[in-house]
């Protein structure tokens, strides 16, 4: 309808395009009102609301006109078609309405959507404008939080307290009057302060740094000088060695020996002291010889050091060790399966084996014999042995009873009562005995030495019997205790046994040899002599038929040493079993008499023969002679003659039998029989020679 | 073989010492308390020693009842022979007689009430006391010993009244003949004497060893022990032991016993002996008939 209208139109509308049409008419707008027609001004001029009724109204008459015209139709006639070109005509006018209402209505609607496109415009522009406000001060926001949140360096100094600050800070940094009142000021001012301590302790450093520098290099020098100085020492107490010597001060030995024996097993340890302190006071005492000549006690250490040091090695080496002995082992055991036996035999030897190192002390007696002494330590057994040796200045040519005497065996037997040195005075030991079967320690003492019990005193080790130990350690003053009292024993062991040694080859020969001064304890003439003296064995002696008291009575232990001595005089033969014990002579020897003359006379059917037998046994004291006693068997033996030659003599003539006495009185004696038992006299009274009774 | 045990014990110096002691100790004299609880031994070391009979003898007894309850050095020498008063313990050994009270004896450190020696001829050597007789109805004590003399002496006063000799050799042994107050000696020179305490003389001499029956030369002459019932003796020694009528002086009956005898006494009547070096006690009746032997 558009072109229609447009057509219909008068030409006042001056329209040639759409476009440019509407463009003109903002400008035809301002021009000319009244030429120009201008559809959109009349729309603000028109009220919408008297537009839609008229719109309505338009709509009533067209279907009023419609309606007519039907009618009008329906009824046909003639003027009928005026009426309907008249009706035709106002519905023209009335299409023309609404095409004019629906421009206007367009036109409105294009209006009122330009203005909201405007107000939605500017409406869309403030909000961006205020998103990006908000924007802004949401990032202003997280700024101020940012900046409120700052914390400045200088809060995380520690700065002295505010009343420290005020003391020690210097006026021109303090400015009190300032930063009092001004917080601010103050800090800054503390952070000043601050600054400048801090650059003066920096001053302070670096100039300590340079003093250290300095002082190490002295330092440097200085032991370079000393590591220079250490060489030349040496050489020093290589020079002094031989002055050392003269003068009998080995320091350097001494000090060796100081060295090696801090790798001694404890027991070893406490004994080396204890015998060096021994033998040092020894030598202190005897003032009259030159200082530290008289070396009576020698303590040295023997053995490898690196052997004992190796028993401790630490746990990688020993590992490593272990790893190779086990392949070693690996490959015996595939060459050969070792046996139950040898295992065992192994076991054995690793319980019994010995530390490395040992401490050899030499004991010097008066006539220049030496006892050589040499201490073992068992180290899983925790107990000491020793082997010993004697040597004499000159050469001993050993007499054949003599042979136990001295033999390295038995030379220590039973020092202290009991003592025998064949059992391990560690009761624990028994326990890892019956693991390995060993019965007991008496099969390997040949090898390993003795352990006798002063050798654990002297070592420090105490084996309680009433409660055994778990673990005994070795006790210096243990040691110290019986120090002196074994040396003596062992000195005094030694020398009798020479002694015994000595008068044993005299007495292989028939000579009883007598000292002087001992020979006033016998008259000058004694006609029995000593025809025969051996050694017998311990069986033996049980076996004799005239030893059964002293078996009973229990003084015929497997640790004496068993003689036999035979006296004659005539056809009177006198045989004499004698016990002697490993303490001799504090402990007697003891005899037992046995007289075959005119029928066996022993003490179980001669009270005379017993006698005599108490008169060597019971009398010894008198026969021990000047101290130390040595002679003490020599004059029982001696004295056993001049018995013999007393009770010979003094036998009450049978007056039955025929013929003079065998043997003539020679003795003097002041009466031959007293008492009940009708006791012949034995005891001989010196200066004066005659025989009397006890 | 089984060895003799060896005493656990370590035997140091002392122990040996007091070992061999013991092994040549003898026993010489003994003699019982008033009480009869205790009994007194004296050995050759000159020891006396207290054992308690009751307590040895008691059901209860252990090892150490038949310790001695005390032991003191009583003499120098051997103590040779003991008595016992009623009060007084005597012990006689080398030249001296002692007095110990029985109450006070076992205290430790008892000391001797008195000790007397007789006059003594020799000075040379102080002879011994081998036998001590109790007289108790003169109240005294008769020594007699290695001095071949018997001494008599009065207990109250401690006087020596009498000295009797004869011997010519050392007396052994003494016995008692309670009816007549006589005193029978036997001694080394073989011979048995009886002396009159009233007269102090010797009456009766038996020399014993020259009598055929009984003599045995190879032991000796010597009489080590007597005993006498009044009207019998019995002595024994180097010679037989022999039971001798007293008054015809004659043997009656020889006991069959080979070793000298040391020790007789008579029990009503039986005839009980010892030998010193065998281990029995021989019981025999007086016709010399050996009932029976007590053994160790």
């Amino acid at each position: 309808m558009s072109s229609e209208s447009s057509k219909k139109r008068k030409p006042k509308v001056i329209r040639s395009d759409g476009a440019p049409a509407e463009g003109k008419r903002n400008r035809s707008d301002t021009e000319q009102e009244g030429k120009y027609y201008s559809e959109e001004a009349e729309v603000d001029l028109r009220d919408p609301g008297r537009d839609y009724e008229l719109y309505k109204y338009t709509c009533q008459e067209l279907q009023r006109l419609m309606a007519e015209i039907q009618d009008l139709k329906s009824r046909g006639g003639k003027d009928v078609a005026v009426e309907i070109e008249d009706r035709r005509i106002q519905s023209c006018v009335h299409f023309m309405t609404l095409k004019k209402l629906n421009r206007l209505a367009h036109i409105r609607l294009k209006k009122g959507r330009d203005q909201t496109h405007e107000a939605k415009q500017k409406v869309d522009a403030y909000h961006l404008q205020l998103q990006n406000l908000l924007y802004e001060v949401m990032h202003l926001q997280k700024e101020i939080t940012k900046c409120l949140e700052f914390k400045s360096k200088h809060e995380e100094i520690d700065l002295v307290s505010l009343e420290e600050f005020y003391k020690e800070a210097p006026p021109d940094i303090s400015k009190a009057e300032v930063t009092m009142g001004d917080p601010h000021q103050q800090t800054l001012a503390r952070l000043d302060w601050e600054l400048e301590q801090r650059k003066r302790l920096a001053e302070k450093y670096r100039e300590c740094l340079s003093n250290k520098e300095k002082i190490l290099k002295e330092i440097e020098v200085k032991k370079e000088y000393l590591s220079s100085l250490q060489p030349r020492l040496n050489s020093i107490m290589q020079a002094s060695l031989p002055v050392q010597e003269y003068l009998f001060m080995p320091f350097d030995q001494a000090h060796k020996q100081y060295e090696t024996a801090r790798h001694l097993p404890p027991p070893l340890y406490v004994l080396f002291v204890q015998a060096t302190a021994y033998g040092q006071a020894c030598a202190h005492m005897k003032s009259s010889q030159p200082p530290r000549q008289d070396k009576t006690l020698s303590v040295a250490i023997e053995g490898s050091v690196d052997e004992a040091k190796a028993l401790f090695k630490p746990p990688e080496d020993s590992q490593d060790d272990e790893s190779d002995s086990d392949a070693e082992e690996e490959q015996t055991t595939k060459r050969r399966r070792p046996t139950l036996g040898v295992q065992l035999d192994d076991k054995r030897k690793e319980m019994l084996k010995r530390h490395p190192l040992s401490v050899m002390l030499d004991l010097k007696c008066k006539d220049d014999s030496v006892l050589h002494l040499t201490f073992y330590y068992l180290m899983n057994l925790n107990i000491m042995t020793v082997k010993a040796k004697v040597t004499t200045a000159t050469e001993l040519i050993t007499p054949i009873s003599a042979g136990d005497l001295l033999s390295p065996d038995s030379v220590l037997s039973c020092l202290y009562p009991g003592d025998h040195g064949k059992k391990t005075p560690n009761p624990a030991n028994q326990y890892q005995f019956d693991k390995v079967g060993i019965l007991t320690l008496r099969d390997y003492v040949l090898d390993l030495g003795h352990p006798y019990l002063w050798v654990q005193k002297l070592g420090g080790l105490h084996f309680p019997k009433e409660q055994p130990q778990h673990t005994v350690i070795a006790d210096h003053s243990l040691s110290a205790s019986h120090m002196e009292t074994t040396m003596k024993l062992l000195k005094t062991r030694v020398q009798s046994r020479l002694a015994l040694h000595k008068q044993f080859a005299s007495l292989e020969h028939g000579i009883v040899p007598v000292t002087s001064d001992c020979q006033c304890l016998f008259p000058a003439k004694v006609v029995s002599r000593l025809v025969k003296w051996v050694t017998i064995a311990h069986e033996d002696y049980l076996e004799l038929h005239f030893t059964k008291d002293i078996v009973e009575a229990g003084l015929a232990e497997d640790t004496n040493l068993y003689y036999m001595a035979l006296v004659e005089r005539g056809t009177a033969k006198l045989q004499a079993a004698v016990v002697l014990n490993p303490g001799y002579s504090s402990i007697p020897p003891i005899f037992q008499l046995c007289l075959n003359w005119k029928g066996e006379k022993t003490n179980s059917n001669d009270d005379n023969i017993r006698a005599m037998e108490s008169e060597v046994n019971v009398c010894y004291k008198e026969l021990c002679g000047p101290r130390p006693s040595h002679q003490l068997l020599t004059n029982q033996l001696q004295r056993l003659c001049v018995l013999l030659d007393v009770y010979l003599e003094t036998d009450s003539h049978d007056d039955s039998v025929e013929g003079p006495k065998e043997f003539p009185q020679e003795k003097m004696c002041l009466r031959l029989f007293r008492g009940p038992s009708r006791m012949k006299p034995f005891k001989y009274n010196h200066p004066q020679g005659f025989f009397s009774h006890r | 073989m089984e060895r003799a045990v060896s005493y656990a014990v370590p035997l140091g110096q002392m122990e040996v010492f007091q070992a061999l002691q013991r092994l040549h100790m003898t026993i010489f004299s003994q003699s019982v308390s008033p009480c009869g609880k205790f009994l007194a031994a004296g050995n050759n070391y000159g020891q006396i020693a207290i054992f308690s009979l009751s307590a040895a003898l008691s059901s209860e007894a252990k090892e150490e009842s038949k310790k001695p309850v005390v032991t003191f050095q009583a003499h120098d020498g051997p103590v040779y022979s003991m008595v016992s008063t009623d009060r007084h313990l005597l012990s006689a050994g080398d030249g001296e007689v002692k007095a110990w009270l029985w109450a006070e004896i076992l205290k430790k450190g008892c000391k001797e009430l008195w000790r007397r020696q007789p006059p003594y001829r020799t000075s040379l050597e102080v002879p011994e006391i081998n036998a001590l007789l109790l007289v108790p109805k003169e109240n005294s004590l008769i020594l007699a010993g290695g001095d071949c003399q018997l001494h008599t002496m009065d207990l109250e006063t401690g006087a020596f009244t009498r000295a009797l000799r004869g011997h010519t050799d050392y007396i052994h042994c003494l016995a008692l003949r309670e009816r007549s107050p006589e005193v029978l000696s036997g001694g080394e020179d073989g011979a048995v004497r009886l002396w009159d305490l009233r007269t102090a003389k010797e009456v009766q001499t038996i020399e014993v060893y020259k009598h055929e029956e009984c003599s045995r030369p190879h032991n000796g002459r010597w009489i080590g022990c007597l005993a006498t019932d009044s009207d019998w003796m019995v002595c024994g020694g180097g010679p037989a032991l022999t039971l001798w009528h007293l008054r015809s002086s004659t043997p009656t009956t020889i006991f069959p016993m080979r070793a000298p005898q040391k020790h007789v006494t008579f029990y009503q009547d039986l005839v009980l002996t010892a030998a010193g070096n065998s281990c029995r006690v021989d019981v025999f009746t007086n016709l010399g008939y050996r009932a029976f032997s007590l053994s160790f």
